[in-house]
């Protein structure tokens, strides 16, 4: 075929025409200019849900419970269909952004404060304050959990202003060991650095942990959690002006962990070691100790039987146990454009439900009804009795890198310098006042 | 356009049959019509060029002057994401290791590759093909599962430890990649292990093309193998050192996904890359103006360190 003029100009207007769609879909695709700001549309709160067929869809990340959850619901529900979108962990951060802000937003999305602190001002989530109230959810959820789940409209300053989330499972930071190696949880600080020693002297490696990833600031976490005051550390961690993590307290349980690693309970090697496999090696009584969350509990329970017991990072004296522990919670908020936001709530009401609680348990979280008789035995029924003790206490903190978006990049590596004896204890933790400060304003 | 308008009118058969074929035209057109011709052949690659390949590049330029963290509307930010990056000494850590890199990914690579050519050119046939299947599988295997694999190899109880000791080497044995000392070098060795075959195969390739009478005549002037290599080989694989140079060290410079899954920057910011600060401040920290104008900042060094590349390996002839 040869070109021909009038063929050459259809191809210069096909190409016009490409461009021009190109360059359309790419700046959508860039989209700087999205809903933002937008104020939230006026919602008629009620806590009765309608009996014509409603359909909502439900973003989540891999977390157990979420599908379980949403069978219990529509087994009560069965006009109501929630369809659930799940995407890795990984990749939901960046995506929910984009679908919470497109015209097809889920009704309801699993809660992430790295992704919320964009969607609250932009006003992409519903303020659940009126349902918060007609339903009484201060009294059905731990106190605590809201809290988190809390902030201004700027989401920089948490555990104040509205209500945008509510949790769906919680969870809690504590010590496994290994009932063939220690046969006694210890009670106090002292005790837990002799199981340690004697440990370690019989040959054994005392304490697993990833610190390649988040185990080593949950070890540094948990010593927090018993060195320091927990108003101050929540202030600081939500945001609270004029907090600060260089405190004595802070400064304690970091001088504590360098000890440690100088002492050799922690193997520099933690450093390249990931959770998954300082949990394998735990799994396979290769340590006395393994410092993480509940959700490590099946798989012990799974691979060590009876020989795996669980315990609260111990104060320094055992007539004060420790009611103090980090713990998150796969959380769901509901979003600014959907058109049943009543049913939305009432799937988040059920979430507090004593059914609920059996399901959120059994897919590895504790439950939100601290109350609720889950009738487990075994390392499993040994944490939720931890745990409901805790929770009761409101107890239950959140951990540390929620304090600010880039907290995270300072404390696995500043971890690391300091079991590596690289980083001194108050460097470090100028290094996350740094990260605060640049966030929210020193 | 009155061009146009005239030669519409006349359909394009009777220009044919008049003039009888592209003679007839003035001599000025026939290129310019196969200028035409041609652009719509390489249309298509064009556009999927523009569209993911140039557009995407000039709007991190743009967005490297916004300040935006992906949701709310964007202010502009003019140079202030660069003067930001400049004031923090991570960048500069970072750059240095990818410089170190550059070592592990390309200088060694290369040697290594050289040194294998030199060793097989002419010699070995029998189990050529499975010798460099093996050299070139890591080339073949997602950089995720090589580096996944790496970290097992490089840990405490691992094959390299294991190794050491059986050859009495015990005393040095440690998690590798934890070593606050030797974590750079132990995650340069990984793509030492991954560019080398690579390399290999370039070299094999370029000296394959090269005359066998060439190698006669040397034999003839009284040259020994090495001195063959060196006046026969070497010169023969010029450009394909110059391309391995090229991608090696992009590979080093912009290495993101190897570091990501072994060390992730660790132990305390030792093997901290650009491509990982990147990637923190896009997703970690919802910075996207701050990462686009690293990422600038990224393809600005990677361009002029492959130019030097270039330079020093450039053909004098």
């Amino acid at each position: 075929m040869r070109i021909t003029t009038p063929a050459r100009r259809e191809l210069r207007h096909a190409l016009v025409a490409l461009g021009v769609t190109a360059a359309l879909a790419l700046t959508a695709c860039a989209g700087t200019s999205s809903t933002a700001g937008n104020p939230a549309p006026k919602v008629d709160v009620s806590t009765t849900i309608p009996s014509d067929p409603v359909t909502l869809t439900l973003a989540y990340t891999n977390d157990p419970p979420t599908k379980a959850l949403i069978d219990g619901f529509t087994k009560k529900h069965p006009n109501v269909t929630i369809k659930p979108q799940m995407t890795p962990f990984n990749d939901y951060i960046k995506s929910i952004k984009l679908a919470m802000s497109s015209d097809a937003a889920p009704d309801i999305a699993q809660y992430n404060p790295g992704a919320m602190n964009s969607l609250v001002p932009a006003g992409l989530i519903l303020d659940l304050g009126p349902w918060s109230k007609a339903y009484g959810w201060n009294t059905k959820f731990p106190p605590a959990s809201l809290e988190v789940l809390s902030s201004d409209k700027s989401a920089k300053q948490f555990g104040t202003g509205s209500l945008y989330a509510v949790p769906g499972g919680l969870s809690v930071l504590g010590v496994f060991y290994n009932k063939k190696i220690v046969k006694e949880a210890p009670k106090t600080l002292a005790e837990f650095e002799a199981a340690m020693k004697q440990a370690k002297d019989a040959g054994h490696t005392p304490l697993s942990n990833g610190a390649l990833q988040v185990g080593g600031f949950h070890l540094w976490n948990a010593l927090l959690n018993v060195t320091g005051d927990v108003a101050d550390y929540r202030s600081w961690v939500y945001g609270k002006q004029g907090s600060t993590i260089e405190n004595p307290a802070a400064l304690k349980a970091t001088q504590m962990l360098t000890d440690w690693a100088k002492k050799g309970y922690i193997s520099s090697s933690a450093s390249a070691t990931a959770d998954a496999d300082a949990l394998a090696s735990f799994a396979k009584g290769g340590s006395a100790f393994l410092i993480t969350g509940n959700w490590a509990a099946s798989t012990l329970e799974t691979e060590m039987g009876n020989d795996v017991g669980f315990f609260l990072m111990p104060t320094e004296s055992a007539d004060k146990p420790a009611n103090v522990a980090s713990g998150a919670s796969v959380a769901y908020a509901i979003s600014a454009k959907s058109k049943n936001p009543n049913v939305a709530a009432a799937f988040l009401d059920y979430l507090g439900s004593p059914e609920a609680a059996k399901i959120e348990f059994d897919g590895g979280f504790m439950p939100v009804d601290t109350k609720a008789d889950l009738g487990a035995e075994g390392l499993r029924g040994e944490i939720a009795t931890i745990f409901s003790q805790v929770a009761q206490n409101n107890g239950i903190v959140p951990f540390p890198d929620f304090a600010s978006p880039g907290m995270i990049d300072k404390l696995t590596p500043g971890i690391q310098g300091l079991i590596n004896d690289k980083m001194a204890p108050d460097a470090f933790l100028r290094s996350l006042q740094g990260s605060w400060d640049a966030h929210h304003g020193s | 356009m009155a061009r146009e308008l005239t030669s519409s009118v006349s359909p394009p058969r009777a220009v044919e049959a008049r003039g009888g074929g592209r003679a007839a035209h003035p001599p000025a057109r026939s290129p310019r019509r196969r200028g035409a011709r041609g652009w719509l052949y390489v249309l298509p690659a064009l556009a999927v060029y523009l569209g993911f390949a140039i557009w995407p590049a000039l709007n991190t330029l743009r967005l490297s002057l916004l300040t935006w963290d992906g949701i709310l509307p964007a202010t502009w930010a003019g140079f202030g994401n660069y003067v930001e990056i400049f004031q923090d000494s991570a960048l500069y850590e970072a750059i240095l290791h990818s410089l170190v890199l550059i070592i592990f990914f390309s200088f060694i690579p290369i040697g290594v590759g050289l040194l294998m050519t030199a060793l097989l050119m002419g010699k070995v046939r029998r189990g050529m093909t499975f010798f460099r299947v093996v050299f070139f599988l890591p080339q073949v295997l997602p950089l995720v599962a090589v580096g996944i694999t790496w970290r097992w190899l490089y840990s405490d109880a691992g094959v390299v430890n294991q190794f050491l000791d059986l050859v009495g080497l015990g005393a040095i044995t440690r998690a590798w990649l934890g070593d606050y000392q030797l974590a750079l070098v132990a995650l340069g060795l990984i793509g030492t292990w991954v560019m080398s075959g690579l390399c290999m195969m370039l070299f094999l390739t370029g000296a394959q093309k090269i005359d066998p009478s060439l190698y006669e005549a040397a034999k003839l002037d009284g040259a020994g193998s090495f001195r063959q290599f060196r006046h026969v080989t070497l010169p023969g694989v010029r450009r394909e050192i110059t391309v391995a140079g090229v991608i090696t060290t992009i590979a080093a410079l912009a290495s993101f996904d190897l570091v990501f899954v072994t060390t992730n920057g660790g132990p305390a910011g030792q093997t901290n890359v650009p491509g990982l600060l990147v990637y923190r401040l896009a997703f970690n920290e919802g910075d996207i103006g701050g990462a686009s104008a690293l990422a600038v900042v990224l393809t600005v060094i990677v361009v002029a360190v492959v130019s030097a590349v270039r330079y020093f390996t450039r053909d004098e002839s």
